[in-house]
């Protein structure tokens, strides 16, 4: 058995609104294995994005621990969290988030230049990513002139360029449509042998596709075995196809 | 250097508002050289003037013109004053005039200066500028001390109908005798002299005079003792008004001291004021400068939220950050100044003359405006100039663009994404 990638412990994370305090995470205990994809579903407004943020050291929890990868999240410094952002987590965002006067090599090779990989070595293994995504015609193209799909896959591209052991992806295809998010849930799927995938997502497929579906609602985990292909509960399906409406 | 990198490469990506940043950095910069130049042409031109007349004090008989033949106006200084003023520190050199008038056609008059040979030739004026020029003919020698010679003014020889190429052989009469409204007659012989030079001075009056070594003056009037007036050269500017005060306590008693009050005043005041006008004008350009940098980095930063926040999340540090805009921000303003330094080249000197004459001359008194239509303004731009254009401009980007920076490694990556 794999060891725990991810541990938290007793996380909150609190807003002040004038008087009134909001639990967007309370109190929360999780653990996430070592490789696979974990999807995260749940209303909106239940704290997916927060929980996500918060294990990407974007964001600190009000309270609580977060260990990723042998890391105490929660303390880290402004230069050690620079550095987990570098080499420990990938992103990948619902709007791409590329630069947009860069191109997709470029985009690629971008974190590998902050983690100070030679010239040379970022290239080849930015070329050797898009091009294991499908996108080798595509180096020289800026993010402008690229269809949303070929973005996303440029951005998860660049999300793994360091070979991070943790890739968090917050609704990686809610712009897209449902063929090409089909694509991106089968690159994710597959980047997910080699690392920790974790997705929000709205889309029920998506879900099915991952290891492990973590249920959230107003902050907490709901109880749900940790089962591939679970199917939805029927609030949150209900809640999906308002959605795509 | 890869943050440089992309800082410079940020630069391109709005060409017109490139361009357009660039125009409005470039300004400030022109401003900026045109001051610069005014500034430095003003200290040209006030080096000049110390060296002429700053340094020029002059001594008259109290209460007197110490014109020899002048109704009223005759008292001459004592022959003591000479020996005094000498032993003043800082007074390089002591000139002894004597001055008569002598009528021409009425109601006008010329005037015979007597000087010693080697004195410079000061016009009896009323102003300092248009010392004389030879024209035709020679200077004074020491030989010719005590001899019936004289160097005639253009205007003067040619009432009395002396031509330039007569010099040499022409003669001149002087008539102590002959009177005029404020002109008494000293019943003295005629004596006639040879003329050995004509100047030129520039003005009607300065050429209506008539300069002969001091002994034949003194023979020719009957003047035995006492001068007309005493010009004390001081070493230096500096040292002009110590002497004034040491002539006032030596021989204020008999003597009224003239400092060079237009030159002093104009070294104190006047172009200390274009020099500070001219200053802050400069720093209004800076000021200027460092406004654009700080709208366009604040609007820069605005912008692109999204992106730094998503820099931060890949692993960008925030010393990356800042280097990326910062980079960028001196790359803008080293921009703007090279355009300032180019515009300025090709039209500096035209536009700074204009510049000058509307922005600092209507602030001067009047009396100044004919030095400075002389003003010369360079548009020349020396290698110091433009390591001065360069470290304003770093420094403008760095001060301008600190606000916007700090705005953009404040947040957290998180934050920077949702501040749209
Ligand atoms: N900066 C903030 N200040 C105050 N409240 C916030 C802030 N960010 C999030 N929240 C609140 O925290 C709760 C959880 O937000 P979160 O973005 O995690 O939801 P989500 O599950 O990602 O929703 P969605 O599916 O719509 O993206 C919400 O109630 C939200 O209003
Ligand atoms: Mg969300």
């Amino acid at each position: 058995m794999n060891s725990a990638l991810i541990e938290l412990r007793g996380v909150s994370k609190s807003y002040r609104k004038g008087g009134e305090t909001i639990d967007a995470i309370a109190d929360i205990d999780l653990e996430v294995q070592e490789t696979g994809m974990v999807a995260v579903v749940g209303p909106s407004g239940s704290g997916k994005s927060t929980l996500l943020h918060m294990l990407g050291a974007m964001d600190r929890p009000t309270r609580g621990e977060i260990n990723v990868a042998g890391q105490v999240v929660n303390r880290l410094s402004q230069g050690e969290l620079t550095r987990f952002r570098r080499q420990t987590v990938g992103f990948v965002f619902q709007t791409f988030n590329l630069i947009p006067n860069l191109t997709a090599l470029e985009n690629v090779a971008l974190p590998m230049e902050f983690n100070g990989v030679s010239k040379a070595a970022r290239l080849k293994r930015a070329k050797s990513l898009l091009e294991r995504f499908q996108l080798g015609p595509r180096l020289k193209h800026r993010p402008r002139e690229l269809s949303g799909g070929e973005m996303q896959r440029v951005a998860i591209a660049r999300a793994v360029a360091n070979e991070p052991r943790l890739v968090l992806a917050d609704e990686p295809t809610g712009n897209l449509d449902s063929r090409s998010g089909q694509i991106i849930y089968e690159v994710l799927r597959e980047i997910s042998r080699e690392r920790t995938v974790i997705v929000v997502t709205h889309a029920e497929d998506l879900a099915r596709l991952a290891d492990r579906v973590i249920h959230i609602r107003d902050g907490r985990l709901l109880d749900a075995p940790p089962m591939p292909g679970l199917p939805l509960d029927r609030n949150e399906l209900h809640f999906v196809q308002q959605r795509a409406i | 250097m890869g943050m440089i990198f992309l800082g410079l490469r940020n630069l391109l990506r709005n060409k017109s508002r490139l361009a357009l940043i660039v125009v409005l950095i470039g300004a400030p910069f022109f401003l900026l050289l045109a001051m610069q130049s005014i500034g430095e042409a003003v200290d040209q031109q006030t080096a000049e003037m110390n060296r002429s007349v700053n340094t020029v004090l002059q001594l008259r008989a109290r209460g007197s013109m110490g014109h020899v033949n002048m109704s009223n106006q005759d008292r001459l200084l004592p022959d003591s004053v000479v020996e005094k003023v000498r032993a003043i520190d800082h007074v390089i050199q002591v000139e002894p005039y004597l001055l008569a008038m002598s009528p021409t056609t009425l109601p006008n008059f010329a005037m015979h200066v007597g000087l010693a040979p080697a004195a410079v030739k000061r016009l009896e004026s009323h102003g300092e500028s248009g010392n004389p020029r030879i024209i035709a003919g020679r200077e004074f020698t020491p030989e010719d001390a005590g001899q019936d010679v004289a160097i005639i003014g253009q205007g003067y020889a040619e009432w009395a109908g002396i031509k330039p190429e007569d010099i040499g052989k022409a003669t001149f009469t002087a008539d102590p005798t002959r009177t005029h409204p404020v002109i008494y007659g000293i019943n003295r012989p005629k004596r006639t002299l040879r003329i050995i030079g004509m100047y030129a001075s520039g003005y009607v009056f300065g050429d209506l005079q008539m300069f002969i070594p001091i002994d034949t003056f003194r023979s020719i009037y009957g003047i035995e003792h006492g001068f007309s007036w005493v010009f004390v050269q001081a070493d230096s500017v500096d040292n002009v008004a110590a002497i004034a005060q040491r002539l006032q306590e030596t021989v204020g008693d008999v003597a009224d001291i003239l400092a060079p009050k237009s030159a002093a005043v104009f070294t104190a005041t006047t172009s200390r004021t274009v020099i500070q006008l001219a200053g802050a004008g400069g720093v209004a350009a800076l000021v200027l400068m460092i406004v654009v940098v700080f709208f366009v980095l604040l609007m820069q930063v605005r912008e692109r939220a999204r992106e730094i926040g998503t820099l931060k999340a890949i692993g960008a540090s925030n010393g990356g950050v800042t280097i990326q805009f910062l980079t960028e921000a001196i790359a803008f303003t080293v921009l703007g100044g090279l355009l300032g330094v180019v515009v300025f080249q090709l039209l500096g000197e035209a536009i700074t003359a204009r510049l000058f004459s509307l922005g600092i001359g209507s602030f001067l008194p009047s009396q100044y405006k004919p030095l400075f239509d002389s003003l010369s303004v360079s548009s020349h731009v020396s290698g110091s100039v433009l390591v001065l254009v360069v470290a304003v401009a770093v420094f403008a980007a760095v001060i301008g663009s600190s606000y916007g920076v700090w705005q953009a490694i404040k947040l957290s990556p998180l934050e920077a994404m949702k501040d749209e």
